[in-house]
């Protein structure tokens, strides 16, 4: 179920009041686990039981690979999960994807095949649950987190509803332990998390949907040539929307946990105030972010190596990371610009090191601003679904087009203007900064009008709301 | 509140984890629970909740007081949920209407269940092409039932990728995917909406008020045309009434016919086609339109089911229109000699063409009573019952 659906609204006020009347803490991660399920199998009842399947298989190929004596036994079991777990998704999500590519490859050596399509329905949420139940099996391999004893308890780390179809990746490591006794509730926590799914849903449902994603759709739909001033605010929107909406997501589910009395780490820190692609990339979905770091790009070598293949490492993660967000070459494309705009900015701090002017707010600014300006550019192959789009795009973009047509109106360029220059302003005012910091500081009584008026616009749109982008991932 | 940065961050307990790496022992399962702590702004949150909740009452209940005293009643959204509900009352012999909203307002369900002995489905749908419900009936092989379809000519050889294809597109596909999470929710949502009034999904959202904001566009800007306001209700089983004051004349009836003009009218091509070319494009979508229909009859056919294609009644400027832009011979003429199917055009009986549609394009409550029980023995002629 949807956080911005009605559903959702009487589940929630449902299991918070059976969570907190419940003596016994075993009770509660049982009605925890049971009221998980539920949530996810809303969606489609079969794919609870895929679920179960894969966090049981985990659970036991943790406990071998704890179990295991020697190096290479223990790397079996872990190459045994890993292979489980991105083979499932491999099925689910790429498998028509490998399908047509296969084909196309024998295309190219003359060879007429037409490969049955598959119709797969794509389980929500796969790429999530799937890495949070890796994360389990890596850091037992790792040596950094002992294998649980409980089943229950990692049924419950794996399928946690709040975090469970789009986010934040939590890891076992950092959930389990929280498992281990009751959680206490600290003064202000449930209303502090009541709150942050009200700015979560404020931002998906009015940010994201409302004010953004319309002429976001407008733009990339569009079938004939923009003009350069549309093309851009198109793809000003969809970062706007994009950012709202996953963000969004993530707060909510942050907000969700903690009246559960959990605690889930930041998936998003102010990314629009971001100076250079790597302090992006620890601004923006972190989980995912510190996800590839730490199983993929410090397995590789990380930054041990030397500088032409830690850039090949960097590379190769994006190319990874795009290709997780979906089954298309668009997304890959838009990894391997992430990990080129890496490189490059690598090479630009080793041309700059320790010079002082490099340092100063013009040069900072300047950073930030063309940070924003190249993750936008990334941004059209995100959204593109072909490269016939994108291409489009980016020549409007780059005035290749300057007779086309402009096709946005005054209230849709002033939306995507005031909410894009409001976001940015926030996210530069609180870069070093945090959201409970900036709530301590305000006046009480602007903290109190601007929760009143985020509840208020929610119920304004009634409801009317899209899918979070990130659950097709 | 802390006077100083320092000590305001000892107090909140900042993430730790973002700042240094915590020792192993903290990061392995049955290690020191919450490694993790989340800060927690001081702040008298219940006081600052209480007034909230206060305000957001307030708020509310002074919008629904706002909106039925401009003219807005309680009634159902016409959403694709709502249409599933209905899809999930059809019947292997059910009888089902079809089409656009003169099929949803025109038609009423107990004179329809009087004369035909049975209660139909309503499944026709405000600015909707009947074209994929039709497909979907023929496609569901349990189905040998009846099909009342209405046809406005320009909603019925819409092409893909229009409104009122993907209106009529998404309806169906909801009803073949909906998920228990989306069909709970359609059940809570009803009593809602049933019982408050600024609960209109397409003109009191928030989206559609800040559309309606007057900021003057820019020239050649692609605006899309204005959707009529509340003019009818919907009940659960999805029958559309007109409300009373859209049936008598006044401010309301006259924006709406205004409004039903533009809507009606064909849109310019678009810049980036030559004009031919458009024009060829659009009478191959409309060829294949016509291939697609007869072939779904057909195939309805094959199953022993029946269709009857129904022209309702509409009036003043926006029959002008519609005869200028659509005549009879164009589209309804060709839809019934390809279908080979019985049509009933209520300009061709006197008992039918009397009706005067107060907004020009729906019959007021008290008249599809009317109308329908009159269409009753044409509709039971042409179905041979």
């Amino acid at each position: 179920m949807l956080f911005n659906s009605l559903t959702f609204v009487v589940f929630f006020v449902v299991v918070v009041t059976a969570y907190w009347s419940m003596r016994s803490w075993n009770a509660r991660k049982n009605f925890l686990v049971v009221a998980s399920y539920i949530f996810y199998g809303a969606w489609n009842p079969p794919f609870a039981a895929l679920l179960f399947s894969t966090t049981a298989m985990d659970f036991w190929l943790g406990r071998r690979i704890a179990k295991a004596k020697g190096r290479h036994s223990r790397r079996g079991w872990l190459v045994g999960s890993v292979c489980m777990n991105l083979s499932m998704l491999g099925f689910f999500k790429y498998g028509n994807f490998l399908l047509q590519n296969f084909q196309w490859l024998l295309a190219r050596l003359g060879i007429i095949y037409q490969p049955p399509h598959l119709d797969i329905l794509l389980p929500v949420g796969i790429s999530f649950y799937t890495f949070h139940s890796l994360s389990y099996t890596l850091d037992i391999y790792r040596g950094v987190l002992k294998p649980t004893k409980s089943l229950r308890d990692f049924i419950l780390a794996v399928s946690f509803f709040p975090q469970l179809v789009a986010g934040p990746i939590v890891r076992a490591g950092d959930f389990l332990p929280q498992l281990v006794r009751p959680p206490a509730l600290r003064a202000g926590q449930f209303l502090w998390g009541l709150l942050l799914m009200t700015l979560g849903l404020f931002e998906k449902i009015v940010l994201a949907d409302t004010m953004l994603s319309g002429s976001a759709d407008r733009i990339f739909g569009y079938a004939g040539p923009l003009v350069a001033r549309d093309s851009w605010l198109g793809v000003m929107a969809f970062a706007g929307q994009i950012f709202f909406d996953f963000a969004g997501y993530s707060t909510c589910a942050i907000g969700a946990a903690l009246c559960l009395g959990f605690h889930l780490k930041d998936n998003f820190r102010f990314p629009y105030a971001a100076i250079g692609f790597s302090d992006f990339w620890r601004r923006w979905h972190i989980s995912l972010s510190t996800f590839l770091r730490d199983y993929l790009y410090i397995p590789l070598g990380g930054n041990q190596v030397r500088p032409v293949r830690a850039a090949t490492n960097l590379v190769i993660v994006m190319f990874l990371g795009g290709l997780w967000h979906g089954a298309a070459w668009t997304f890959v494309v838009w990894g391997l610009l992430h990990g080129s705009y890496l490189v490059v900015e690598r090479v630009i701090r080793v041309l700059f090191e320790n010079r002082a002017r490099t340092n100063n707010l013009a040069t900072r600014l300047l950073g930030g601003f063309a940070t924003y300006a190249a993750v936008c550019i990334a941004w059209v192959f995100f959204r593109a679904s072909d490269f016939t789009i994108a291409a489009r795009m980016l020549g409007g973009m780059f005035g290749g087009h300057p007779h086309g047509d402009a096709i946005l109106t005054t209230r849709e360029m002033l939306q995507i203007a005031l909410v894009t220059a409001g976001m940015i302003l926030v996210h530069w005012s609180l870069r070093d900064s945090n959201i409970e910091t900036a709530v301590m500081r305000l006046p009480r009584w602007i903290v109190t009008a601007v929760w009143a008026f985020m509840a208020c616009a929610i119920i304004l749109t009634q409801g009317n709301s899209n899918a979070f982008i990130y659950f097709q991932f | 509140m802390p006077s100083s940065t320092s000590n305001f961050k000892r107090k909140l307990r900042l993430p730790r984890l973002f700042f240094s790496t915590p020792p192993e022992i903290e990061r392995v399962h049955g290690g020191p629970p919450l490694e993790y702590e989340r800060p927690i702004p001081e702040v008298p949150s219940r006081g600052i909740a209480t007034v909230v909740v206060l305000m957001v009452i307030a708020a509310t209940c002074a919008w629904e007081f706002y909106c039925r005293s401009i003219g807005y009643g309680p009634t159902l959204n016409d959403g694709e949920d709502l249409w599933t509900s209905a899809r999930r009352r059809v019947k292997p012999d059910s009888i089902v209407v079809i089409g656009d909203s003169r099929g949803w307002f025109d038609l009423d369900l107990d004179e329809l269940q009087k004369g035909l002995g049975k209660r139909p489905v309503q499944l026709a749908m405000g600015g909707g092409c009947a074209y994929p419900v039709l497909a979907d009936l023929a496609n569901d092989e349990n189905f040998h039932g009846t099909i009342i379809c209405s046809v406005v000519p320009r909603l019925f050889v819409a092409p893909p990728g229009t409104p009122p294809m993907e209106r009529a597109e998404k309806a169906v596909r909801r009803s073949h995917t909906q998920t228990p999470a989306q069909r709970v929710s359609q059940y809570l949502a009803m009593p809602l909406e049933e019982h408050v009034a600024f609960l209109k999904q397409q003109e009191l959202t928030l989206d559609d008020l800040v559309k309606r904001l007057p900021i003057p566009n820019r020239p050649y800007a692609l605006v899309s045309p204005r959707i009529p306001p509340y003019f009818g209700t919907l009940d659960r089983e999805r029958r559309a009434r007109m409300i009373e004051g859209c049936a008598q004349p006044g401010k309301l009836q006259t924006t709406i016919q205004q409004i039903w003009l533009p809507l009606f009218t064909p849109p310019p091509p678009p810049t980036y086609i030559p004009k031919e070319e458009f024009a060829k494009r659009m009478g191959q979508a409309i060829e294949q339109r016509f291939h697609d229909v007869a072939a779904a009859v057909q195939k309805l056919r094959s199953r022993g089911g029946k269709i009857v294609f129904v022209r309702l009644p509409h009036s003043g400027g926006l029959k002008a229109l519609e005869d200028r832009e659509t005549p009879r011979a164009a589209v309804w003429d060709r839809v019934i000699k390809d279908t080979a199917a019985p049509g009933i055009y209520y300009e061709d009986f006197p008992e039918l063409a009397g009706f005067n549609c107060p907004e020009w394009s729906h019959l007021s409550a008290g008249d599809s009573v009317e109308f329908s029980k009159r269409l009753i023995p044409h509709l039971r002629a042409a179905l041979q019952m």
